[in-house]
């Protein structure tokens, strides 16, 4: 059975139609990419099974539960948590700060009980620096987690975006383009830290228009163009499908000026 | 009932020129304009000085209200926002800073021209009648001159080339620095127009109202109402804004009492902000 | 966690406070008086910098100062409240007051959320103006009982303001609302909830998707902040023993925000420092009548000019006073 389904979901801005009755749905512990040409709707796409947007028609269904609709924050509680490109950090914080926060929904202790320091509140922080720990050294990070976030190099950054969504103890992890602006090198290791995740027992549902990062990853690939569904499959169902091909060719002068 | 819509037309035009040179302001820089209502108040005394007290005619006047608050924009500009734009990174410092300038011009205001409220011999005498509702001539040249003020800076905006580049710098300051746009110096000319706007406002309103120094905190808060309806930094959104307000306070002071007016517009703007908060033709955040 | 020398350099200052100061004092009302109204400004103030903490502009902090006023006042005086029950009261309804405002205004960001909340301090003037029935309307409501005795057992607790020095007994109010009011944000910052809350500063997006309730995080910031606003309000309209639509002004709400901000918006002390200094200054600046206000802008924006992380930000040799993005290591010289 599916732990995510993504039924009809259509998103409408004024007369501009950017996502069209997409369908599709993800198992677990698969990675599976969402890819297209620029302003295929991607974006949108993740924003809507993220519920950051409301759909204008169809669902979002997370183990047989509607969660399109809800506050972003109960769908974190839910367990789907969805990261963000790499900028969008605790800037002010530092690294070991920011995965301590995001630690949020392991709270046992009550707002009272951490503002009167009750025993509750202090093992859940205990706990919660010894998790984040782990989980910076897990991600390579280890060493710079006394580090502002705002002076880290943005390689670090895309890391500590990772280490914010598993200190959520997510089901499905959602990432926000993971491999963009990367050279071979980064994304190589990028490719190996997702995995890495994956065989945490996470599902991976990613957006990305980074062709070959795409292949080498994605257990199957779900490929957008002007808001629909064009294909869905494995790399190599897509790789040599039609329409995929015509959808890239016809815009290829867009791609390369990435 | 055509005496409120007149009304409201008359304020509606001189609301519509106040929260222009806000929005405008606000457009190209992303300050708040605190200072503004202080704007307008020395606007209404420079025009008061010198066709009430020194005699001489309306028109220069506002010429010289003009020529004042092109200068006191700039002194802001440069003085005051520049530097604290580069250097902060937080909203606050920009929004204290402004409230800083509108102490300052106020505190300024007061000890040249006193705490006294001030008008003028009215430009033009007569009263138009329509149907059962009246409208002084005054007030007639007050609405006339705003919507000439609002209609030319529109065109100015529209088809000059610092219109462009002042609209460029507004949508996006990077590539309009890109583009070879000067920023520092179409920074400057936007603050000194917004300034100007709100000058010549005050200096219009004189010969209607009169005015003192105690007025500009209220004008500034009716000019964020005015840009909060039609959403910050964007022109029509501006004046749209201004002529809602317009219409409303001219509706509630025949309906209620006293200042009840604002209240119940108090209490609407927040519901209608509940609903829809980036005004009616507002980016979201601004 | 606090170190020895910030401890000692805390003890200190109470002793000041408590001892010193109210000793030195005692026969010079005027002083005291300057020194009672600085300390609740702070408190009124500390309300401000919380709203600033989880990222809002609030230049509204004077509405509830009046909400808390009058609602002191009227427990008082029209429903025989005594004032020890009445000011916790007036904090109460200024936090309500504040949470059923706050719901739609604090989605609102930036600008957007400055504008509205400087339009509160007005629309508060206009509502104790018009609901003449229960708030006197322009008249006000005057003549209001000093605080009175609290006894258990027929142990004086607190003695009736009116049968002892009432600056002095001010005095000590006001010193002690600081005291806990700070106490209480030092912990409250330092505390996983002061986390969560700089996290909102920081980002709203990215907390909510790491489960974090934002909208209810900013009610409660914001009620907390309205709370002390209230507290405030109360004890100046018991102090003045009067209250008008005017008591709080734009004006007020405006020195609020300068005061949180001079003192520094990274630190929990900063509206302390802000309050005192500006405040006193103001004081010493009184002989210069209307060139008071002008001076004040002056200092206001060289202030922003120069010292755009404010007056706690001036790093003293061998006080290791925090970073601005490190409140935990920040605190009151």
């Amino acid at each position: 059975m599916p732990i995510m389904e993504i039924q009809n979901l259509t998103k409408r801005f004024g007369g501009l139609t950017a996502v069209n009755d997409v369908s599709f749905s993800v198992e677990e512990e698969e990675i599976l990419s969402i890819i297209g040409p620029n302003g295929a709707g991607k974006s949108t796409l993740f924003k809507l099974i993220s519920s950051f947007l409301r759909p204008s028609e169809g669902r979002v269904e997370f183990k047989g539960e509607r969660i399109s609709g809800l506050a972003p924050h109960i769908v974190a509680r839910r367990g789907v948590i969805r990261t963000f490109q790499e900028t969008t950090i605790f800037r002010d914080m530092t690294a070991r700060e920011n995965v301590v926060v995001a630690h949020h929904l392991r709270t046992e202790a009550s707002l009272v009980g951490h503002f009167a320091n009750s025993p509750l509140a202090r093992r859940d922080e205990s706990s919660f620096h010894e998790s984040a720990a782990e989980i910076l050294e897990y991600l390579g990070l280890g060493h710079v987690q006394n580090e502002y976030a705002r002076n880290l190099p943005h390689g670090y950054l895309r890391a500590l975006g990772i280490a914010l969504g598993l200190a959520a103890e997510p089901e499905v992890l959602l990432l926000d383009e993971p491999f963009t602006g990367m050279n071979q090198d980064e994304t190589n290791k990028a490719v190996e830290m997702v995995r890495g995740v994956r065989d945490r027992g996470i599902t991976i549902l990613l957006v990305e228009h980074d062709m070959s990062a795409v292949m080498k990853i994605s257990d199957r690939i779900v490929v957008l163009n002007f808001g629909e569904k064009i294909a869905e499959g494995t790399p190599t169902e897509i790789q040599n499908d039609d329409r995929v091909i015509e959808a890239y060719l016809g815009r290829e002068d867009e791609e390369i000026g990435i | 009932m055509e005496q409120v819509i007149i009304n409201g037309i008359y304020s509606g035009m001189q609301y519509a020129l106040i929260a222009l040179g806000l929005t405008l302001i606000f457009a190209l820089m992303g300050v708040l304009n605190f200072a503004h209502g202080q704007m307008y108040v020395l606007g209404g005394f420079v025009t008061y000085y010198v066709y009430g007290v020194m005699g001489l005619p309306f028109v220069v006047g506002l010429a010289a209200t003009a020529a004042t608050l092109a200068l006191v924009g700039v002194f802001f500009e440069f003085v005051i926002f520049r530097r604290v734009l580069k250097l902060s990174v937080r909203e606050e410092s920009t929004m204290l800073v402004a409230a800083g300038g509108a102490l300052f011009l106020e505190s300024l205001v007061l000890i040249i021209f006193g705490e006294k409220h001030r008008g003028v011999p009215s430009v033009i005498s007569g009263v138009w009648k329509v149907g059962d509702a009246y409208m002084p001539y005054g007030r007639l040249l007050v609405v006339a001159m705003s919507a000439l003020l609002i209609g030319g800076f529109i065109l100015f905006m529209q088809y000059t080339r610092q219109g462009r580049a002042l609209r460029a710098l507004a949508q996006d300051r990077e590539a309009a620095q890109i583009q070879g746009v000067n920023v520092d110096n179409y920074s400057m000319l936007g603050f000194a127009i917004g300034a100007t706007l709100a000058g010549l406002a005050g200096g219009l309103l004189v010969s209607i109202s009169g005015v003192n120094s105690g007025l500009g905190t209220w004008i500034s808060i009716k000019a964020f109402i005015m840009v909060m309806i039609g959403g910050a930094g964007v022109v029509p959104g501006a004046i749209i804004g201004g002529f809602i307000l317009g219409m409303l306070e001219s509706v509630g002071y025949t309906v209620l009492p006293g200042g009840e007016t604002y209240l119940v517009i108090f209490v609407a703007l927040i519901a209608f902000l509940a609903i829809r908060p980036q005004g009616l033709m507002g980016k979201p955040w601004g | 966690m606090p170190n020895q020398r910030s401890l000692i350099a805390v003890g200190v200052a109470l002793v000041i406070y408590l001892i010193v100061l109210p000793a030195l004092l005692a026969d010079k009302p005027y002083f005291l008086g300057v020194l009672t109204t600085a300390s609740v400004l702070s408190v009124i103030a500390a309300g401000v910098w919380l709203t600033f903490f989880i990222g809002r502009i609030n230049i509204g902090q004077g509405a509830f100062a009046l909400v808390g006023g009058y609602a002191a006042a009227i427990l008082m005086t029209k429903l025989g409240f005594s004032f020890w029950i009445a000011m916790p009261l007036a904090g109460l309804t200024a936090a309500l007051v504040s949470i059923v405002i706050g719901i739609p205004i604090l989605r609102l960001r930036g600008v957007y959320f400055a504008m509205i909340s400087l339009s509160l301090t007005e629309t508060a003037r206009l509502s104790a103006q018009s609901f003449r029935s229960v708030t006197e309307g322009a008249k006000g409501i005057v003549n209001i009982p000093l605080p009175g005795a609290v006894e258990i057992f027929g142990f004086t607790l607190i003695p009736d303001f009116s049968t002892v020095d009432k600056h002095l007994a001010f005095y000590f109010l006001a010193a002690i609302l600081l005291i806990a009011t700070f106490a209480a944000m030092y912990r409250l910052v330092n505390s996983r909830i002061g986390w969560l809350f700089k996290s909102l500063q920081q980002n709203e997006e990215l907390a909510s998707s790491v489960g974090v309730d934002i909208a209810r995080l900013r009610v409660i910031a914001y009620a907390i902040s309205s709370f002390l606003g209230g507290i405030g309000g109360a004890f100046f309209v018991a102090a003045q023993q009067s209250v008008y639509p005017a008591s709080f002004q734009i004006q007020d709400s405006i020195y609020f925000m300068l005061y949180t901000f001079l003192g520094g918006l990274g630190y929990v002390f900063g509206p302390i420092v802000g309050t005192f200094v500006l405040f006193l200054s103001f004081e010493f600046l009184h002989g210069l009548n209307e060139y008071q206000p002008l001076i004040y802008s002056i200092i206001m924006i060289a202030l922003m000019l120069w010292l755009p992380n404010g007056l706690l930000s001036i790093r003293l040799p061998g006080w290791g006073l925090g970073t601005k993005a490190n409140p935990e290591r920040a605190r009151g010289a």
